[in-house]
């Protein structure tokens, strides 16, 4: 896999948690040497004080630490807003430790010591799996941008038409004239650019209330 | 010093499925002397006094240090000895004399069953306990190699992790050598970190002699024998006592000491678990030699290979199919916490002798 970094899109940041220096510093330098940038915790409790970078990537989570362990920690993430995906590497894992962490959504599991290809084939696929995340939230956040741009008469008429009611009808249940809905139906087309009635519908969809944000579009899980 | 009368006494009785030990001696002789009182009393009161019923006291006395066979065996000869009194007394009344002896053989057979039952309780719970030892001793090896495991395995992948950065460095073009001596400096580190784990982990098997007193080698045999007996009985093996009288005492922690023995013990009788019954044979010796006090576990079992005899000791190694390798490592460790050797050898064509040397007390 390649990195294919939008022009907009920031350099990835693989974020480390691990209480052994030397693998600290040896996955940082492993990662240095395919130009990946990296950064590295001591434990949960440290990554979590250092502040999100804004940038993709991944979390590469060792199993047992002193305090906290992975596994823990990756059941928390969630309600920690952390939506970073998760590569698991341990010392000693078994096959019901494994199971959970990639049911509860890890990108790998990975026995120490481990593969380096395996690794960084794991980490790549976490950063691509946290660009699309990224790309679908800013997708949504400029949408609902263009929402509010909307005038109140403009939300009424899109809310009528993605719900498949004909001008006329419109017209009659906002009583205005039928111009009126035609005029405005035009400015939510324009201001969501949407180019079609159906494009107009998936918008909608998106940031229809009561849509959860953050929700990751169709990933194939293990990618 | 009586252990080895009290071991002849051992290796006459066990034919007869008789369970003695040193500190039984005695009992057995008060079922003797008693057995012989009531027999008199018995023989010279009339017959209108039961003081057969007094053999029950004789069958609670050997509850505790006969096996069933050696209990009804006892049962029998005081209903035996019950009736030939009963013939033998001249004095009483001859029906009141009929019914008494019926008593009193009732007494006798109710007792003997009920000591039977108990000793069925006995040898359950026994057995209860010597799987909970073994499966507590698994247990604790398995968690001591998997922090063992961890402790290694983080220096090992820094090393691995660390190596491949450093190919990687290498394999650039231009190569980067100064990241890859870096890289190649932290595998240094890593492996005399992973080199520190291992040393420590053996300074940690080697032990220290938990508590130290003075004993006798033989009594630690003996007691091994005595916790190992259900085992030895149920797989048929003869047991061969040939323990030195008046051996110098030893220094050490005997419940160190007893678990090597039980561990050499248990170890011949699995070796031996293939043979034919009455080949099964097992032979503990203890003998003086100089300032030291040695043993030899002889088993008539498979032996094993003669270039592996060298391995026998070492961790991890093993010919048994469930084996965790660990046995002989840890009766090697204790017995050199001791001060003492351990070493095997194959006496013949068949069978394995391990011999343990332990220093004798200074100035005994």
């Amino acid at each position: 896999m390649t990195d294919e970094i939008d022009p907009g899109e920031l350099p990835p940041v693989v974020r480390i948690v691990d209480d052994d220096a030397s693998v600290r510093a040896a996955i940082e330098d492993l990662l240095a040497s395919v130009g990946l940038d990296a950064r590295s915790f001591a434990s949960t409790r440290a990554f979590l004080d250092s502040g999100m970078p804004d940038a993709p990537g991944c979390l590469v989570l060792d199993v047992r630490m002193p305090g906290q362990s992975g596994l823990e920690f990756q059941r928390q993430m969630a309600a920690l807003g952390i939506s970073l995906p998760v590569i698991f590497i341990t010392g000693h894992g078994d096959v019901p430790m494994s199971v959970r962490a990639m049911k509860d959504g890890a990108i790998e599991f990975l026995m120490k010591p481990f593969d380096d290809q395996a690794l960084l084939d794991a980490i790549h696929s976490g950063i691509g799996r946290d660009r699309l995340r990224r790309a679908f939230e800013s997708e949504i956040t400029t949408l609902q941008a263009r929402h509010r741009e909307l005038t109140l008469g403009e939300r009424a008429v899109m809310e009528s038409v993605v719900k498949g009611l004909l001008n006329k009808q419109i017209a009659g249940l906002l009583g205005v004239s039928e111009i009126t809905v035609k005029v405005r139906r035009r400015q939510v087309m324009l201001k969501m650019g949407a180019t079609s009635l159906p494009q107009l519908v998936r918008i909608y969809d998106l940031i229809a209330p009561g849509r959860e944000v953050g929700q990751t579009p169709g990933v194939e899980p293990g990618s | 010093m009586f252990a080895a009368q009290t071991a002849r006494l051992r290796y006459f009785l066990h034919p007869y499925g008789l369970k003695a030990t040193g500190s039984r001696l005695g009992r057995a002789s008060i079922i003797t002397v008693l057995t012989t009182a009531v027999f008199i009393l018995d023989t010279v009161t009339d017959l209108e006094i039961a003081t057969a019923v007094f053999y029950i006291v004789v069958i609670l006395i050997a509850i505790g240090m006969f096996r069933r066979r050696g209990v009804i065996l006892l049962s029998i000869v005081c209903i035996v000895l019950t009736l030939c009194s009963a013939l033998l007394t001249r004095s009483g009344s001859y029906e009141a004399g009929l019914i008494n002896s019926g008593i009193s053989i009732a007494a006798i057979a109710i007792t003997t069953w009920l000591a039977l039952k108990m000793i069925a309780a006995e040898s359950a719970a026994h057995e209860a306990r010597a799987q909970l030892i073994r499966i507590a001793r698994i247990n604790s090896l398995g968690e001591l190699a998997a922090s063992i495991a961890h402790e290694v395995n983080q220096p090992l992948a820094a090393i691995a992790t660390s190596g491949d950065a450093c190919l990687r460095w290498l394999a650039a073009e231009p190569p980067n050598i100064d990241r890859a001596r870096l890289a190649a400096g932290r595998i240094v580190d890593d492996a005399n970190r992973a080199g520190k784990v291992v040393a420590r982990v053996s300074e940690h098997m080697r032990g220290e002699v938990a508590e130290t007193r003075e004993m006798s080698l033989n009594d630690v045999v003996l007691e091994a024998v005595a916790l190992a007996q259900s085992e030895i009985d149920r797989n048929g093996v003869a047991l061969r006592l040939d323990l030195t009288d008046a051996l110098p005492p030893i220094l050490g922690d005997p419940v160190q000491l007893q678990q090597v023995l039980g561990n050499l013990i248990l170890n011949a009788l699995e070796a031996m678990a293939d043979l034919p019954a009455p080949r099964r044979s097992l032979d503990l010796r203890t003998w003086q030699d100089d300032t030291t006090v040695r043993l030899c576990v002889k088993d008539a079992g498979i032996g094993i290979r003669e270039d592996h005899l060298p391995l026998l000791f070492d961790s991890f190694w093993t010919t048994k199919a469930g084996g965790t390798g660990m046995g002989l490592a840890i009766c090697r460790t204790i017995v050199e916490a001791h001060g003492g050797e351990i070493r095997a050898s194959l006496p013949g064509p068949a069978g394995m002798e391990i011999h343990v040397g332990l220093p004798a007390r200074a100035g005994s």
